[in-house]
Formats: C-alpha cells, structure tokens, sequence
C-alpha cells in the first residue's frame, strides 16, 4: 500500500511553512503534518491525495511550552506521551496525563501531536472532547496574521475546522484549574483505543465557577454546555439535552450516549485514575 | 528524491527517499531488515512496530523524509539487548507466540511496557498491548510472558524510553548491508576521500553514500618509486584488477575499462570510466571507477585509494581502501555477505597480482574473467575456516 506521490517540505519557521502550504497551488492541495497518526493512513489508502506535505512537527513555534499564571500554552506539536509522561507542565491537576493514557496506543502516542488531533478533527477523537471542556483556545497562524478562538468555534464539525489557507495550529492555551477542580471523562469504544462511539468529558472547578460539559462523538461538531451546573447537580436533564441537539433519532446511540454522559458526571464524585479508564466497556456495561 | 541521514540500529545511513516510503517499507525494502513485519499497513496491527528515537511508533505510517536524523532500532536491532532477550525466553516459555508474524511488533511494545512501567499487572498490560492484534495466540500466552518479566523487574525504577539511545548491536543482522569493521567499531562515516579533479574530467566523482569498505595492506619487495611508477600506469593498475581491461588506451589519467563478474548465477560485465587522481606530495592517490552493467542495469561507483609507505631501500607497504557502491537489480541479488566477500576477494586478488606485477611476474587471474569456480570455492573455504575458529 503505497500514498499517491507528494513532495514533501520542512520549512524552518512558521512563515516558511505558511509559504510552502500558500505556493503549492490554490486548489490547497498542500497539507500541513505533524506526527501523521491520522494522515498518514489516510496518505496509505489513498483517501488523502495531497501533492506536498508541509512538515511542522518541528518548528520551535509548535514545540514551545509558555507557562503562565493563567494557564499554559502546549506548541501543537508536543506530543500525547509528552503529556502521559508528564515531560510538559500541567495546569490542571492531573486531567492532562490522564486523557492522554487514553489515546489510541502508545506506539500512536509517541508521534501524534495535540495540535495535529485538532486540526484533523476527527469527533470521536480525545483532545477536541477534552479541551472544549477544559475552556481552551487554539492559536493560529496563517498568511494574514495570528489568531485565536475557542475550541468548540475552532471546529466546525466532523473534520471541518476554521482553519484558512495557508493556515496553521501553533498552540493550544488551557486555563490553570483551580487544585480541587474534578473532571469526568467516559468514552464507550469497541475496542480499546480504537474511535468512541460515545464520549462525554464534565468539568466542575467550583472555585473559578466554572462548570462545562461536553458530548462528543456526535459525528458533527461536539455539543457543548457552557454553563453545566444545572446538569451536573441533576443529570436527568441529559434526554432534553441530547433531544435539543437532534441527538435523540437512533436509540441505541441515544441510550449509549445517555449512560456514557450519566457515567462521567457520576466520576466527578470520584478520583480516577488512569487504569480506572481502562475498561471503557464497563462504563456503558447495561 | 529527497537526502535523509538516519541511523538504523547504531549505523548512520545517508540516503535518498521517495517522500512517500514508509518507514517500513525502507527497512525492508532497501536494507533488507525484514524482521519488521507488514500487516494492515494503515496504523492499525502494531506488527510494523519499532523504536523512533527509543519509543515505540509504527513504521507503516512513518516515513523516513520526515525522520532526518531520527535513530531508528528494527527488531535486528535488539539482538543483544537485555531485556529484549529476557522477553524472548519468556515468548518461548509461554508459548507466546504461533506463526510469529505478530511477535517483532509484540517484542518491541512488550520491551517499551516493561521497562516503562515495570511490575505491571495483567489487566495493564493488556490496555498496553491493546494496539497489537495477534490472530494466533489469543494473546495468553504474550501476556503471561510480559507478565512473567514484568514482575522480574518490579523492583526497578521506570525508564523513560521515549529520547533514549539504545547501544548498537555487536552483530548485525547477516542481512544488513555489508559495513566494514572500522565502521562498525566507531560509528562514524569516515571523512570522504576527494581528490582536486584534473582538467579534462569525465565525471565528477561524488562522496559515496554508504559504501562498502574494504582495506588492505601488504609489503612489496620494491622501492617506493618503482611501485608509484606503476600506479601512475592505468595499463598496468588495471590488469592487476580481476576479470578487467582496459577498452581505450588510456591518457595517464581517464581510462576506458571492463570488468567482468561472475558469481553463481549472476554475472555482470560493467563497463565504465575511470579516473586517477595522484598525489605525489603524500604518495598517495585515488582511483575513481564508475561503470554499468548493460544487462541488468546494475550501476557500480567504486575508490581505490592507495598510499605507499616506505619501508626499506626496496621495500614498500601498500595500503589500500576500496570502497564501492552496488546499485540495481544486482545489488538487490548480491547484497550482504556474499557481495562483500567477493569485494574482499577481488581486494585480496589485486595486491597479490600488484605484488607479482612489480616482481616482473605475471599476472594470470587478472587474464580472465573473475570465474565462480575457484574464487567462489576459496570463499566458501574462508567462510567454513572462520565458522570453525580455524586457518
């Protein structure tokens, strides 16, 4: 299995990199790639055809890490194991590391990238989920300057994002959690590793009032609430959430997405710990 | 085409890549390193798995143009590492694995989720494993192997492989490409040899990439003179060299030859230019070759430097270093022990008929083509004598 012929470049910075993703042609055939955990086997079954792949896995830009009082801000090219590993400060207290034990396998771990998972935005993957929850704000780069926006108005829905031509993730910025703040995180896979088919992430920091939940996994963009204490003190208002988002049309995937979302509310009252992750099953288990 | 430098299992190779070679596929394909195994080829198996910079990634969806300086370690590549091989005893104990299309990959996680977290339990073991499908065994017998090391290293501290460098094996898989023990010992690509080109040249003769080296050295009862005289004459140098001719008389620097191999099978007749480029102030020089092989489309690159030592009043010391580079559908036949043997033969051959030259003897291998026969016989003799500790 081979991808279909592309040229390949690594520019030194970020200007160079806009460059090479603007003078591959208008029809934007040029495609931007970090670890390649998602692109590259869509390069191997010919599902992406780009002509030149513009290589950022090592820009200084993308594997920065800016602590501040506020929050960190990741390069989007640091790595999930980087974040398994704990090699990146955390501003949370502990959700970082916990999330990024669950992606896929280590093997995927050690090249994919948070910046890349974002852009590709895949809905069932873990970081758009985890950071729409976490209130963070991905910072780009492109031919008309830099900006930045929040994740849930960065994705547009299944791998569609505001990204413009040209255009690049240079980071992600996660706001400081307070110590006590509690995070639920659930998603019911087939197998180990592989996509969710339901994913539902909750943050309660009681100490900055803020409550967020996000759904993901919804095969569109994720569904987020802003404003979740009202869920989370009483979780029977799940059916009129996911009815509300058109979620509500297939049972089974209704009645999934209903335990998934009852089950990580419900660890907010609990520690977890990243092996109580591992039997994703057991969580959605009738 | 685009210019990588890896290093592959402790070797640094310098290459060119097709962007879209999978990291897999160049292992296999061009340094013959099939230990990694292909199975979905999408990120899915784990079969293809091996160690980036020390951590496990899957080498169906790397692609070594984006790998530039990366250090990669195949399964040959932990043939004499510790815990690998305490792994290996274990697979066998257990009876982990069946038809062992899976086992390289497995070898190669189950090393990474021992030595990262040692003393795990089964249940973590198995989240570990999770991304390495096995059809054969379902999977108890791999994971009671982990297991069984796992708990052997309960005690020891957890090692953050992801950045580690990992030593270079003492004996590399009989199927890498050939590389000479100086290169081994050290690591390092020696400095190219380049000689200033002298007008009129045919070809301008480039650094080889990752040549196969072969040094020798041996005494001649002549002066120094006499021996440089003889260098200097592509008449002379060239029928010292076996199976070749000169095709054109040749101008005292660009020559015109053939040379004919034969090995088994196979056998090629290249023909190509030459250069000589000397160094009188050093008694040193360097002939560049480059020919094709009409046949098979097999292309050589070869350097023969030579510098010569007085010794005595008559007498020199020779040394020399050939470094040659195969490419074509011969290389893909000959690589490995094979080709490089019949180089050291060849090497061996030129300084016993250089030796004879300069006595005023004649040369009579250098008449006919190198013939499988009795060359191939006295490898086949060296290769037993060396098994066996013997001659």
């Amino acid at each position: 299995m081979k991808p279909a012929r592309f040229d390949y470049a690594r520019p030194v910075d970020l200007a160079a990199a806009t460059a090479a993703l603007m003078d591959a042609g208008a029809n934007g055939a040029a495609k931007p790639i970090a670890g390649g955990q998602s692109l590259g086997p869509m390069l191997n079954l010919r599902l992406a055809r780009p002509s030149r792949l513009v290589d950022v896995a090592r820009l200084p830009d993308l594997r920065r890490v800016e602590e501040g009082a506020g929050g960190v801000l990741f390069g989007a090219a640091i790595t999930h194991a980087e974040f398994e590993d704990g090699a990146v400060p955390d501003p949370t207290p502990g959700f970082l590391p916990r999330i990024a034990h669950g992606i896929a396998y280590r093997a995927v771990r050690n090249r994919g990238t948070i910046g890349g998972s974002l852009a590709h935005a895949d809905p069932a993957a873990d970081w758009p989920t985890t950071l729409a929850a976490l209130g963070a704000r991905v910072h780009l780069a492109g031919p008309a300057g830099r900006r930045e926006m929040p994740v849930e108005a960065f994705i547009l829905g299944a791998f569609e994002t505001a990204l413009a031509p040209g255009e690049i993730i240079t980071g992600v910025f996660i706001p400081r959690c307070a110590a006590g703040a509690r995070f639920g995180y659930r998603k019911s896979c087939r197998k180990l590793g592989e996509f969710a088919e339901a994913m539902c992430a909750v943050l309660s920091d009681r100490a900055r009032g803020v409550h967020r939940l996000v759904v993901g996994a919804t095969e569109a963009r994720p569904l987020v609430v802003t404003e979740a204490a009202g869920l989370i003190a009483d979780p029977a208002g799940i059916d009129d959430l996911l009815c509300r988002a058109g979620l509500g049309g297939d049972p089974a995937t209704f009645r999934l997405r209903r335990a998934v979302i009852g089950d990580a509310i419900a660890a907010l009252a609990r520690e977890t710990t990243p092996e109580s992750l591992t039997p994703s099953m057991k969580s959605v288990a009738p | 085409m685009k210019p990588v430098r890896l290093e592959i299992n402790g070797r640094s190779i310098d290459t060119e890549v097709e962007p879209r070679q999978s990291l897999a596929d160049f292992v296999r394909e061009e340094l013959l390193l099939t230990g990694t195994h292909l199975g979905c080829e999408h990120g899915v198996c784990g079969a293809c798995t091996v160690l980036v910079d020390g951590a496990p990634a899957r080498s169906c969806i790397a692609y070594p143009v984006a790998l530039d300086g990366a250090r990669i370690t195949t399964i040959e590549g932990l043939a004499q590492d510790e815990v690998a091989g305490e792994l290996r005893a274990a697979f066998t104990r257990e009876h982990a694995l069946q038809c062992g299309f899976c086992t390289p990959g497995m070898l190669i996680m189950a090393r990474d989720i021992v030595l990262r977290r040692p003393g795990l339990d089964e249940a973590a073991i198995r989240h570990e494993l999770a991304g390495n499908l096995c059809r054969c065994t379902g999977y108890t017998g791999i994971v009671r192997a982990i297991r069984a090391v796992a708990l052997a290293r309960a005690g020891e501290a957890s090692v953050v492989t992801r950045g580690a460098s990992l030593p270079m094996p003492a004996d590399p898989s009989p199927l890498t490409l050939p590389v000479s023990p100086a290169r081994r010992a050290s690591g390092e690509s020696p400095a190219p040899l380049v000689a200033p080109p002298p007008a009129g040249l045919e070809f301008e003769p480039a650094p080889l990439r990752n040549p196969v080296e072969i040094t020798e050295a041996f005494e001649v009862d002549a002066p120094r003179g006499a021996v440089w005289a003889l260098f200097q004459d592509p008449a002379r140098v060239i029928a010292c060299l076996p199976g070749a001719r000169l095709t054109q008389p040749s101008d005292g620097r660009r020559l015109q030859a053939q040379m004919s191999v034969k090995l088994g099978p196979m056998q090629a007749a290249f023909s190509g230019v030459g250069l000589i480029a000397p160094e009188p102030a050093s008694w040193s020089g360097i002939l560049h070759g480059r020919g094709v092989d009409g046949r098979s489309a097999s292309r050589i690159e070869a350097r023969l430097a030579y510098r010569l030592e007085a010794t005595g009043e008559k007498a020199t010391r020779v040394h020399i270093e050939v470094a040659y580079v195969l490419q074509g559908p011969l290389a893909q036949m000959s690589r490995g022990a094979i080709a490089r043997d019949l180089a050291a033969r060849l090497t061996s051959a030129f300084a016993a008929n250089l030796g004879a030259a300069l006595k005023g003897q004649a040369t009579p291998v250098a008449a006919m083509p190198l013939d499988a026969g009795s060359l191939f016989l006295a490898m086949v003799r060296g290769w037993l004598a060396r098994l066996f500790g013997r001659g």
